[in-house]
Parts: C-alpha cells; structure tokens; sequence
C-alpha cells in the first residue's frame, strides 16, 4: 500500500473528502457568524463586522461603560485578595508584627485571646487580616477604635501585624468528625434557603481564601457580627456573600452557631 | 499464539479490579443522596467519592481496557508477536504508577476537584503528575499500535490492513490528538498553578482546553466497542460482516468528526463566541452518521446470521437468532441503550434544546447510558471473548454470563432513566444531598431511590462479572485458535484511502485548527481571563 498515492490529489477520496468537509465547514459558519447573528437585534447593531466579531467571541462592551457609571455603584471593598497575601512572614516580619501587636493586646489579649470578646487573632490566616485592616482604614467596615488605629499602619505595618498573628498558635482546632450533635447549618446549611454549610468556607471541609477561622472566637462578637451582616450594616463582603448567608438566618440559627464556634475556647492549642 | 499474554491479562485485571472498586463508590454515592440515609455529615467526602469514581471509569478503565485489548488485536489480527513488548509493560508500569499516585492524592482529600479538573479550582500536584502519568503511559501504546502495524505493513506490502487492527489505529491515533488538549492544560496551566508558581489560572482557556479532550475522549472510550462490534460480533452469532468497507468508513469518520467539537461542551462558558459553539454543534451532529452506519450494517450482519440459520420473511430472521449467546444478548441491549443515549445525546449537542438540560442529572444519566451501558457491556464482551486466550481456560460458563448482562442492563435502566427525568425536571447534577422536606422536591425523591436500587443492581453485576473471570482461571485448558468475523465478501479490497490514515489524519488536524484556533489564540491573549486559583484541601 503506498501512502503517497493515497494522499495524492488524483485519488478521487481525497478530493471528494476534503472537497465536502471544506463545504461543510464552511456552510456552519455562514449559519454561525452570519445567519444566527443576523437574528438577534442587538448582536447586529452595530453592522456586520462587529456581528461577526461577537460571533467569535472577542470581548467587547454591550452598552458604553465610562468611569462615571463605574464610580456610581456601590463598592464593598477595594481589597483585592492575592494569594501573596497568604505567604508565611519571615521571622523579621514576625518580629515587627509582634511590636506592633502591642498596640493591639489590650482588646485582643497578650497573645491573640481575647478577654474582651473582640476576635481572637492569633492563628488567623495572614489575608483574613489584611483585608480587614485594609477596610478598616479605607472605611469599608466600621469601627470607630479599629478605623483610627488602622490609618497609623502603613502597608507593610499590616503585613507584618498579619504575619505575627498568623505565627501564633490557634484558639481551637476544627473537629475531627462531624456528627449530628453539631449544628445543621454548620455541616450542611439549608440549601433551601440558599445557606451553605458554614464548615464549606470557615475550616472543615474547606477553607476559602480570604475566610477567617472561627473555631473560639467569642460568642458576642459573632453574633454582632451576623446581625451587621444580616442588616446591612456591614458590607465588606466583596461578594455579598455573609449578606445573603445571614438575612437568611432566624436570630435563634445565629445564637447557636455563635455558641457552637465559642464553645469551650481554651487558651491557644498547638498549630495544626 | 499470544505472546503478550501476561501483558494483556496484565491490563484487564487492574481495570476491572479499580472498577470494582469505583462501582462499589458510585452505589453508595447513590445511597447516601437518596432518601433512605440523612444528609452525609461532611460534603467533601461525597466529591472525594465522585473524583475516584470519575478519575479510574473515566481514565482508568478504558485506557487499560483500549491498551490490553489493542495489544491482543495487534497479535491476534496481524499474526505476529508484539513487536517492543518491554515498551509495553513500561507503559503498563506508567498507568499503574500514575494510578497509585491519583488516587493517593484522592483518598487524603486533596484533590477533590472532580475528574473535570475545573480550574481554578487546584489539586495537589501529586494527583495531576498521577494523571499525567496515566496519559503518557498510554501514549506508549499508541505508538507501538503505530509501530506494529507498520512492521507488519513492510512484511506484507500492499496488503489490506485487518479491520479489527484498522479501527484498533483510529482509536490510537484519535487519543494521542485528543489527549494533546488536556495534556497542554495540565502541563502549561494548572501545574505551574498546583506547585504554587502563579498564583492565577487562564480559567477560560484551561476549559477550552479541557473541551478539546472532554469530547472525543468517549470514542476512544468507544472504539474497543465498535471494533467488537465489527470484528467479534458476527462471529459470535454464525453469521458475517455485511460490509467490511462500511466499519472502515465510520471508523475514519469518527477520527475526523469526534475531535473538533468539544466546545458543545461549553455552551454556557461566557468566553466562547456563539459562532464557534454552532459550528461545534453543527459538527456534532456530523458523528451520529459513523453510529447509524455501524447500527445499519451490525444490525444487517444479524440478518445474514438469522436467515443463515433459517430465518424467513421480513422479521422472522430475527427469531431465527442465537439469543442463548451472550454476545447476542450483550449487543442488543447495547444497541438499546445506544439508542436511547444517543437520542438524549442529540439533545444535549443542539445549541437551544442544551439550556434546558445543561449541568442536570441528565448529562449523568446519558453518559451512564452511553458510556457505562453501551459501551462498557462490550468491554465485558471483549474480556469475554478474549478471557480462554488469556487465561488459557475452557469457554466460560454462559448462563452465568447472560445472568451477568441482563442485571448490567436492567440495573443500567433503573439507575439512568430517572435521572434523564428528574434533570428534565431540573435536578442538578453533583449534589451531595437533597432537602426532600420541601414541597418542591418530595415529589420527586423517589427517583433518587430508583436510581440507588439501579446502582445496587450494577454493583451485583460487576462482582459477578469479576467472579466469572477469576473461577476461569481454575480451569486450565488450551483454548480452540482465536478468529475475528469474517466479511460478507472476503478478499474485497477496500478504497485506497480506507487503508491508512494519512487522510483522514490530516482532515482531524485541520479540522481542530479551523474550529479550535481562533479560540484558544483569543483566550491565551486576553489577561482578564486569569483568575485567583482555589487550592483544594490545602488548608
């Protein structure tokens, strides 16, 4: 069998084949770029050209976007969270961190634990405060302790604060296993009511970047935290994301799940 | 006769022991949805299920099953020992080492990102070098199906290539282009993302890319099928090929058509332009032809078995058939639920009628039918028919093996018919529960019930089908010399072009240019289509 005479233009199926399948191809995109296209008011509108264009997927703006209209709308934070965020800091930064923290003990303890039912900061993910340094200080959430004592840090001042608190070990590790005796919504929320379980984002099955650990925070402060959700008056969830979870939820949901994440805080475990 | 004894065997048992494995997965995945159990405590250990169960049906048995059944073709068809059979068992030891490393990865929960990959979504490393493994592995056994064939073709210049071998070919050479696309995502997109030197993802194009594979990977899957179809099936009954030349036509069909049309997969990806989806749907439709020419000429191949056995009139032939043969048996009920796979396939190509069922129980269920009914009933057949060669045993028991295709084929029904109906209904697919309290859903948690019953059906099956192999090798004979189907017209050679592939090859290639270039050139250039990865487990 010689391969050439079977690629050779003579060959009658060459010709046929290729000859149908260049015709068929070229029949589905007259249909797709030209025919489909011309269907749709507003993918014509703006002549064929940029029909075809849309056709093939080049990106472009459906209605004029300036500035002004982007300016207009709400904006939750200007926080855009980098997984650099979430490198372990160096002993210097740590070091730096940790002279800064002492600004910082009298709420949230010698060591990141609390005895004022602030948050516990120590083992916190490095990006959790971060971002809400970074909101604090540019007014995205509010404080009025927490705003005036973020704007005397500069970047690098939060990256070091971060990395310090990181450094330090957990108030609680997650459970193990997860039962019945927890709270449903923590292990598998209400996917009626659109509520994902609080262990898909919090620590548990999964940890999402940027989603801080709450395994022995203070009970009162997620609470208050739940309820600022729930009504709005905290909205530095750049997906609206704690919005939608916690208006969704009965004051009752809230008490529990701020007991079951406060129970039993103890003085700090060893780093998982 | 078969030199690569060992090596095939080698093959057929680690892909049906990890698919014993995978079934008994899939049954309580089943389970612990429906309503028979609560709600399962910790969600993630649902999608670490589904990953394994996807990861070793999707690539681990049919890749082991496609490479043990193409190196006994390449003996049994072309008559000669195995030519680089050390090559072989590296490839072998590549997909075991691949598979031990991905499902290392699986079981610690670190790569519960479904089979799909879905970037940005991100594994550990370890799971994608396990896949990668697996992939290259059988790149191997492409090249050596490329190698014996032609060492053959220099011993007998001019002479028409055995189909069983011709259709062996086409699957290869369809998998080695096909697994470009996911081997480019892994290699250039996600691994840099996995090991931790970018911190973004080329989302968009990682799914075009994925695309590329995701469709044509099933008529690899496919291929050893329809080369049982051709090739051992008219044998099985007494009967003959109606036409050599038309398994021919359909395989060279399938290298061209199945590979350019992954994006149907993408019809909600904001990122692919409406045109190129309707060329890729338009295109799709094209690889029903290669499917109604086989079911044509398998289906008239039985009427030559049937009125060679004394069939009359226009439907008496198929009461003359041999149906106390399981070969018979297993390709009807393929041919059944290739018809209704494939039906619902046609739903899923079209552009329109695919919003409605898109990301449903449907899809789960027409690729159960198609895949895990259609075609897997035939990799039982194939181990079947080749199990005395490989073995060295007697002819295996038959009524154990009809009892083994009618609960594969029944169970397959009961699990997939009421997930096409409930996705009609609008039931996602990939929950790890449903709330079935609401009045929305009650009415319809019997079908989850159904589809457990049909699971446990299948996993019965499967150990049955496992039992069967392993009690042949309790006894020992020399089996009766191994033969494909013969054709209706024996010595008929086909076209010229219909006995290579240099054609057909150069049409898939040109093809993929044409309907994937501009793609993926677009998305490779746009920088807004990175995003943040999401390590998966990692925390």
């Amino acid at each position: 069998m010689a391969e050439p005479a079977a690629m050779s233009w003579r060959n009658p199926w060459v010709r046929g084949s290729v000859a149908v399948l260049i015709a068929l191809t070229i029949a589905a995109m007259l249909v797709g770029f030209l025919w489909l296209p011309s269907a749709q008011a507003d993918f014509s509108a703006q002549g064929l050209w940029a029909s075809i264009c849309r056709a093939a997927g080049v990106p472009s703006s459906w209605a004029p976007a300036t500035d002004a209209a982007r300016d207009a709308r709400p904006v939750s934070t200007e926080v855009v969270l980098e997984r650099s965020m979430a490198r372990d800091g160096d002993k210097d930064a740590i070091g730096r961190g940790a002279t800064l923290a002492l600004n910082c003990t009298m709420c949230h303890g010698a060591h990141g634990m609390s005895g004022s039912d602030a948050p516990n900061l120590a083992g916190q993910y490095p990006e959790v405060v971060i971002k809400q340094m970074h909101d604090y200080k540019s007014g995205k959430r509010a404080s009025p302790i927490m705003e005036q004592i973020s704007k005397a840090l500069s970047d690098r001042g939060i990256a070091d604060l971060a990395a310090y608190y990181a450094y330090l070990p957990k108030a609680r590790t997650a459970p193990t296993t997860y039962d019945e005796t927890l709270p449903a919504l923590v292990r598998v929320g209400d996917p009626m009511r659109n509520i994902a379980p609080c262990i898909s984002c919090h620590g548990g099955v999964d940890q999402k970047f940027g989603t801080p650990w709450l395994e022995g925070m203070p009970s009162s402060y997620l609470v208050v935290q739940l309820q600022a959700f729930a009504s709005g008056a905290r909205r530095n969830d750049s997906q609206a994301q704690m919005r939608n979870m916690a208006r969704a939820m009965t004051p009752l949901e809230i008490q529990e799940l701020a007991a079951f994440y406060a129970r039993k805080a103890s003085e700090g475990e060893r780093r998982p | 006769m078969l030199h690569a004894r060992k090596l095939v065997l080698a093959h057929f048992w680690v892909a049906f022991v990890a698919f014993l494995g995978a079934i008994v997965l899939g049954a309580w995945q089943m389970y612990i949805r429906s309503p028979l159990s609560t709600w399962i405590n910790n969600p993630e250990h649902y999608y670490r299920s589904v990953t394994a169960h996807g990861t070793v049906m999707a690539y681990v048995l049919p890749t082991l099953v496609a490479m043990g059944f193409g190196y006994a073709i390449s003996e049994l068809a072309l008559k000669r020992p195995l030519v680089g059979l050390r090559w072989a068992w590296a490839g072998f030891g590549l997909v075991i080492g691949g598979t031990v490393l991905a499902a290392g990865a699986m079981a610690a929960g670190k790569a519960s990102v479904l089979y799909t990959f879905y970037p940005p979504m991100i594994a550990s490393p370890i799971y994608y070098f396990g896949v990668v493994l697996v992939v290259v592995g059988s790149w191997i056994w492409v090249a050596l199906m490329s190698i014996n064939l032609h060492a053959w073709r220099r011993e007998n210049p001019g002479a028409t290539v055995p189909l069983a071998m011709y259709g062996n070919l086409a699957g290869a050479y369809l998998w080695a282009w096909t697994s470009v696309g996911a081997a480019v995502e892994v290699l250039v997109l996600i691994l840099p993302a996995s090991l931790g030197l970018t911190d973004t993802i080329n989302a968009g194009l990682a799914r075009v890319l994925f695309s590329w594979t995701l469709h044509a990977i099933v008529y690899f899957w496919l291929m050893p099928a329809y080369i049982a179809f051709y090739t051992l099936f008219p044998r099985a009954i007494g009967g003959r090929l109606y036409s050599d030349t038309m398994g021919r036509v359909a395989f060279a069909l399938f290298l061209v058509f199945s590979m350019p049309i992954g994006i149907h997969h993408l019809f909600a990806d904001p990122q692919v332009g409406a045109g190129f989806k309707f060329v890729h749907a338009a295109m799709t439709a094209m690889v029903s032809i290669p499917t109604l020419l086989t079911v044509f000429t398998i289906v008239a191949s039985a009427e030559i078995a049937g009125r060679l056995r004394g069939g009359r009139g226009t439907f008496g032939w198929i009461r003359a058939l041999p149906w106390d043969r399981p070969m018979m048996l297993a390709v009807t009920f393929s041919f059944l639920m290739l018809g209704l796979g494939g039906a619902g396939g046609l739903v899923n190509m079209s552009y329109q009628l695919n919003e409605t069922v898109h990301n449903t129980q449907w899809v789960t269920g027409h690729f159960h039918l198609i895949f895990g009914g259609a075609i897997v009933i035939m990799y039982f057949m194939v181990a079947y028919e080749l199990w005395p060669q490989l073995a060295r045993s007697a002819p295996l028991p038959a009524a154990w093996i009809r009892l083994q295709l009618w609960l594969w084929f029944i169970g397959m029904l009961v699990l997939s018919l009421p997930w096409h109906w409930v996705g009609l209904l609008g039931q996602p697919r990939r929950m790890a529960y449903f709330d079935y309290r609401h009045p929305a859903l009650e009415p319809q948690a019997w079908t989850v019930t159904m589809s457990t019953f049909g699971g446990l059906i299948l996993a019965v099956s499967a150990v049955l089908f496992v039992v069967i192999l392993a009690r042949a090798h309790r006894k020992p004979a020399e089996p009766a010399a191994f033969t494909f189907g013969a054709a209706a017209h024996p010595g008929l050679r086909p076209p010229f072009a219909l006995n290579g592939f240099a054609l057909w090859i150069a049409m898939m290639i040109g093809l993929s240019v044409v309907n994937y270039g501009y793609p993926i050139v677009q998305l490779a250039l746009l920088k807004e289509a990175s995003v943040p990865v999401i390590p998966i487990g990692s925390r």
